[in-house]
């Protein structure tokens, strides 16, 4: 190769340096250039990606109820694959499932007989890039029963989610927060491992953006709830506390400025059939709200939406479904002649404030039926009652969705307990609002009698006793299966609601035979 | 017309001139590339003396090879050029003529630098390189000052040897003192920088080295910028003032200067020296031969040769001229030179007009004038003012296509339009051409 010819002139020396000087300035230039372009690219597809908030519509009622967001997954939920991730990061837990079954967790399965990735009650959606999941109603209001030990499971749209354990999921939850394998570096394996296909720049994002987010979003959470939990009774399947979590989580409060008496207000999940009869009712379960708009809205904030993330279509699509929403008949078969003589005996005590069951429907009459009785006269729990204050009150109505059409104005403090319609009395046990006596049989029992500690969660019926089988059980005490409610411990007391407990024992069956119809 | 003021004889110290009109200093590439100078450089000093001016100003004559403005001019830094000079002067002085050689260094304004110094850059006061065309330059430092110092010295010596009539310090114009004087261009923060002391230090230097060399009684005269201007650049500083040229010429003249020449601008060319018009059509057919000389003059070619373009450079160019004379552009100011030293004071600027003249002595202006263009156009002008004309019949139109043909074209009037046809231009062109040297035959060598 020919050595490159010297200039000949001073000139020419200082031309050749200028253009190696500019040749470098162009090189960087384009440089710069080409990063810009690159940069503006990423931003677009940033942009796209970070503009995404986009969830599956269901046409199929049952699905959207079962499947489809109302805006908690935007609110509160944790990322798809972090969420297929945690059985797989946490075995203990999970008893060595894949699934979410050992929190109760239901799940359908597809055409093909695969069970569905994401269980019953928790929704998907895609907000900035990144599917997020959480809870939407159908989590707790949709339970399983059997006939009998043998017999298949049958999923209940609309009843209460007796197999849930919400307090030991949510714990599971604050704990996993603070687990060293939430890191990146185990985490992000624990997703491939579930499915999660992710490139270079991803799994960068995932390492350096999205997990110390879900983390921190885990540990704020946990340091706003873990304590109150762990001073609380567990709650065991089927129940929630509605309202603490809510003062703690959603408005901040410390809970230094919850009262004791606050504190245990852990209650059964309703069932939600027939809501169109319920309008204008005393709602709740103290029946602190006659608004069945606000208290569906209400009750979408305790699944995790937020004023800002709420989908109030997808919320009053699911309302206008449950205004109509059939329970499945009673499955129990009675003597009818002691049905009749148990209505007998229930028209003229319990209808004026429970209604009534008549030719295999609920009929939704009676002078007291959905009114509060004074705890004075019921002497239920008070846990629940007393967890609803005045001052919490003031603050729903003042501060939630405040100025929208939405803002809460029906709320009030009550002085006890709603008398409730018993529609679906059989998929709705245990019962009193706390779940604190187990079946119809022990309701009817004084107090002092009824089950000191049951086994909870088994969802075999009950077709002599009403509710599902319970059988007694002594607390810390291993359990086949099970959780072993105790109704000793604060908020769980099984005393109250009195009425029919002195009937003579024939009479009792009678009127047990006429309930099992209900 | 003996009592005209024009050929009444003006008296220096160490010299007589018979008349007011000096040729100014102007060159064409008529030497030889070793500095001696050729009979066409004779014919061309003919035509002027034979015209009746009472003195010339020789072209630039470098002192130093390093010095050249234009490969091709003449220059005074051989002793055996002594002879060649000598005859120039006779040749001259057989008109009643005197003959003044300028002594001048390019310092870092450079047109066409030559095979003796493409390949470095030239000295300057400063390394910053020239502003219009970009030539790139080095700042001296004290050792190179002495040096060129002693060059000045020794070109006096050989001007004095060779029977000539004086040398001109050429301070003017952008050269190398011009370098040194100008607070636009200086930027040194030695003992030659800063204050206008210290900037007129290697000029008066020189002439403290000149007399001590030459002696008192040998002519020596200073052309100085009266205003630099130096901004023709837009963003270049303005440089010296009046103010501080009247000090730098009441120095000289204490120094041992025996006149004082003035001029204007801290360039050549410069928007007011020589003033006048600038041919673009002309520049861009000869502005090729400067390409290579600077970092800027491509820029500038481009600017020269496209119209689109020509507006950028007409408005850097015309803005300076605004309100002023062509004849006499810095008359106002070689009068407040005058008033402010002894000497005799000439000036240049367009002159073409006797009675303009006239009155410039008259009203103490100046003492006497020196004229180039005007001369190139009519060789003879001076002829015609002794015969009653006041402006020649086919004056100089200021055109200054003579200028702009200057680094291509052999140097010469080419107002087409003051000839009956171009031939005729081409053969007065021709005219200092029209010699018969006599050839040598070099040695053979065995």
């Amino acid at each position: 190769m020919l050595a490159p010819e010297p200039p000949v002139t001073y000139v020419e020396t200082e031309l050749h340096r200028r253009r190696r000087l500019l040749l470098a300035a162009l090189a960087v230039l384009a440089l710069f250039l080409l990063i810009g372009l690159v940069a503006v690219a990423f931003g677009l597809v940033a942009a796209k990606r970070l503009t995404v908030n986009r969830t599956e519509a269901y046409p199929d009622i049952i699905a959207h109820f079962e499947r489809g967001s109302i805006g908690a997954d935007e609110g509160s939920g944790m990322p798809y694959w972090v969420w297929q991730a945690l059985p797989r990061l946490f075995p203990e837990t999970f008893g060595g499932r894949l699934d979410y079954r050992a929190f109760g967790f239901l799940y359908r399965t597809d055409d093909q007989g695969r069970q569905e990735d994401l269980p019953i009650g928790i929704s998907k959606r895609d907000y900035q890039g990144v599917d997020l999941v959480w809870f939407n109603c159908a989590v707790c209001h949709t339970g399983t029963y059997r006939t009998s030990e043998g017999a298949p499971r049958a999923v209940v749209a609309g009843m209460p989610s007796n197999n849930l354990d919400l307090y030991r999921f949510i714990r599971f939850v604050l704990d996993a927060g603070a687990d060293e394998r939430l890191a990146p570096d185990t985490l992000i394996p624990a997703m491939q491992a579930a499915g999660a296909n992710l490139g270079l720049i991803e799994r960068q994002v995932w390492k350096f953006y999205v997990i110390p987010r879900v983390r921190e979003g885990f540990i704020q959470r946990r340091s706003r709830l873990a304590p109150f939990l762990a001073e609380q009774a567990a709650w065991g399947p089927g129940r929630v506390d509605t309202f603490n979590p809510y003062k703690l989580v959603q408005m901040r409060t410390p809970l230094a400025a919850i009262a004791p008496a606050e504190r245990h207000g852990a209650s059964d999940f309703p069932s939600i059939f027939n809501q169109k009869p319920r309008e204008g009712m005393q709602l709740h379960w103290d029946g602190n709200n006659s608004s069945l708009k606000e208290r569906n809205l209400s009750a979408a904030l305790g699944a995790g939406v937020t004023p800002d993330t709420v989908d109030h279509a997808a919320i009053e699509r699911v309302a206008a479904w449950l205004g109509d929403l059939r329970p499945p008949p009673s499955p129990h078969q009675v003597d009818p002649a002691a049905a009749a003589r148990g209505r007998a005996l229930y028209m003229n005590a319990c209808a004026a404030c429970h209604g009534y069951q008549d030719r295999g429907r609920y009929v939704f009459e009676g002078a007291n039926l959905g009114k509060v009785d004074p705890n004075s006269n019921l002497q239920a729990d008070p846990g629940r009652l007393d967890s609803y204050t005045e001052a919490f009150r003031q603050r729903q109505l003042a501060e939630l969705f405040a100025g929208t059409p939405y803002q809460f104005k029906h709320f009030v403090k009550t002085d006890g307990y709603a008398n409730l319609p018993l529609d679906a009395l059989w998929l709705r046990g245990p019962y009193l609002h706390n779940g604190s006596v187990p079946t119809l049989r022990d309701l009817l029992a004084p107090p002092a009698q009824r089950p000191a500690a049951y086994v909870r969660g088994i969802d075999v019926i009950d077709g002599k006793n009403g509710g599902f089988v319970s059988p007694p059980c002594t607390p810390g005490q291993p359990l086949p299966q099970g959780f072993c409610y105790d109704t000793r411990l604060p908020g769980n007391g099984n005393g109250g609601h009195v009425y029919g407990t002195a009937l003579p024992v024939a009479e009792k069956d009678d009127l047990i035979a006429y309930l099992l119809t209900f | 017309m003996s009592e005209d003021v024009i050929f009444t004889p003006l008296q220096f110290r160490n010299l007589t001139v018979k008349n007011r009109i000096f040729r100014s200093n102007i060159s064409g590439k008529f030497d030889n590339e070793d500095g001696s100078l050729t009979q066409t450089r004779i014919n061309w000093e003919c035509k002027f003396a034979a015209g009746g001016v009472g003195a010339i100003i020789s072209s630039y004559v470098p002192v130093l090879m390093e010095g050249r403005i234009i490969a091709g001019y003449a220059t005074i830094h051989r002793d055996d050029f002594i002879p060649l000079w000598k005859r120039l002067g006779e040749a001259v002085h057989r008109f009643d003529c005197k003959y003044i050689m300028q002594l001048s260094h390019s310092g870092r304004q450079m047109d066409i630098p030559g095979v003796h110094n493409s390949h470095r850059p030239a000295l300057s006061s400063t390394s910053r390189k020239e502003s219009l065309h970009g030539f790139l330059c080095r700042a001296a430092g004290k050792a190179e000052i002495d040096h060129l110092v002693e060059a000045f010295a020794a070109g006096a010596w050989r001007a004095r040897e060779a029977g000539l009539d004086g040398v001109e310090l050429h301070a003017a114009n952008g050269y190398l003192f011009t370098q040194f004087l100008s607070s636009g261009i200086n930027d040194r923060s030695d003992e030659y920088g800063g204050p206008l002391q210290n900037r007129a230090r290697f000029l008066l230097e020189v002439i403290r080295a000149i007399r001590a060399r030459v002696g008192r009684d040998f002519h020596l005269q200073v052309k100085l910028s009266a205003v630099d201007r130096n901004n023709v650049i837009p963003w270049e500083k303005k440089g010296n003032v009046l103010a501080d040229t009247i000090e730098v010429a009441k120095w000289c003249e204490s120094e041992g200067a025996d006149a004082i020449h003035v001029s204007t601008g801290s360039l050549f060319p410069h928007p007011l020296n020589p003033p006048g018009d600038f041919s673009f059509e002309t520049i861009a057919t000869t502005y090729d031969a400067m390409i290579s000389s600077g970092v800027d003059t491509f820029r500038n070619f481009l600017l020269f040769r496209y119209r689109l373009l020509r507006p950028i450079f007409r408005w850097i160019w015309f803005r300076m001229k605004k309100g002023l004379p062509i004849e006499g552009v810095s008359l106002e100011e070689a009068r407040a030179i005058k008033a402010s030293v002894v000497v005799p004071v000439l000036n240049t600027g367009g002159y073409q007009t006797a009675s303009f003249i006239r009155s410039g002595i008259a009203s103490g202006a100046f003492d006497g004038v020196a004229i180039a263009r005007s001369l190139v156009a009519n060789n003879d002008l001076v002829r015609q003012w002794a015969m009653g004309r006041d402006r020649p019949e086919r004056p100089c139109t200021y055109c200054n296509k003579c200028l702009l043909n200057a680094p291509k074209n052999p140097m010469g009037c080419y107002e087409l339009a003051r000839f009956p046809s171009r031939e005729a231009m081409i053969d007065e062109l021709m005219t200092i051409y029209a010699t018969r040297p006599t050839l040598n035959l070099p040695p053979v060598v065995a």
